[in-house]
């Protein structure tokens, strides 16, 4: 029988995830969610956050134009105006 | 994933001023795109990245050539976007006590009185390659970060998205790196919330 809860295994998920629990706590947690369907939804759905967040940005770089032609032409000015200065 | 430009910098370092052209002509829209992430401003991520390439200019001396230019500038954007974010800050301190008060909580799970969760939690549908292949989607995954508190949202962003070391972003937010910790755990979990409704459907 599991000895952690659902609030604990979440309170420290972010540890579990980055793999920062001794051994002991961890085999707990895996106890834990090996009989919890709900924290494990919730983990994978937490893991899943991550790869969206970091993804989703990636996937809109990858999307973007090029930079504005205004930006790069006062990039290029503001640095010329710097060089004579 | 850009070639490395590190041949460009030899090239500044030696005078020739047509080798900055090309490394704004080369890194500008990726910066941008770190800029508008932290500021969520068109102008002042834009004065971002003019003040990047600027402060680059000036610091050519400081690049170490064993490093990657990409992550030189990308640290340098970081640095003025974060610059800006904390002038905005000053300037509206009024909202930020505002922000503080609101806080993540309502976004967090809840326990029974037992440890169990409130509310069961639902497997979601497709994995994140699938749901990011519909570029409706990334927006909407954009639209749910930008819902975040501001102070949670820029611990995700600079954690998760840019991936800079837990040391440099509690250095640069000026907290201690086990406040980031926590708040970056309550960042995701706020995030996944948000994220929820529309991942147990197809999006």
């Amino acid at each position: 029988m599991s000895n952690v809860t659902c609030i604990e295994l979440i309170a420290f998920l972010d540890a579990y995830v980055d793999d920062e629990l001794d051994a002991g706590t961890r085999a707990d947690f895996d106890l834990h969610l090996l009989v919890c369907p709900s924290c494990r939804a919730y983990l994978a759905s937490y893991k899943e956050t991550i790869d969206l967040a970091r993804g989703a940005a990636e996937r809109e770089e990858d999307l973007a134009h090029d930079a504005p032609p205004e930006l790069i032409e006062a990039v290029l000015t503001s640095k010329s105006r710097r060089s004579k200065s | 994933m850009l070639a490395d430009d590190g041949y460009l910098i030899e090239r500044l370092r030696t005078g020739d001023d047509s080798a900055f052209e090309e490394l704004v002509d080369h890194h500008a829209a990726p910066l941008l795109a770190v800029t508008r992430r932290i500021l969520r401003d068109e102008e002042e991520a834009r004065d971002a990245v003019q003040e990047t390439f600027v402060a680059a200019f000036r610091g050519i001396g400081a690049f170490q050539s064993d490093s990657r230019v990409s992550t030189w500038l990308h640290r340098i954007a970081v640095n003025c976007a974060l610059m800006k974010l904390r002038i905005r800050e000053r300037r509206h301190a009024h909202a930020r006590i505002a922000e503080n008060a609101q806080d993540v909580d309502a976004l967090l799970p809840h326990f029974q009185a037992d440890g169990h969760q409130d509310h069961s939690s639902v497997s979601w549908s497709e994995s994140a390659e699938e749901i990011l292949q519909r570029e409706q989607s990334c927006a909407l995954v954009r639209q749910c970060i930008d819902q975040l508190p501001e102070s949670y949202r820029v611990v995700l962003v600079l954690r998760d998205i840019e991936q800079l070391p837990a040391g440099v972003v509690a250095e640069q937010l000026q907290i201690t790196r086990d406040n980031l910790k926590v708040k970056l755990h309550r960042a995701r979990q706020a995030l996944r919330t948000l994220l929820d409704p529309h991942m147990r459907g197809a999006m």
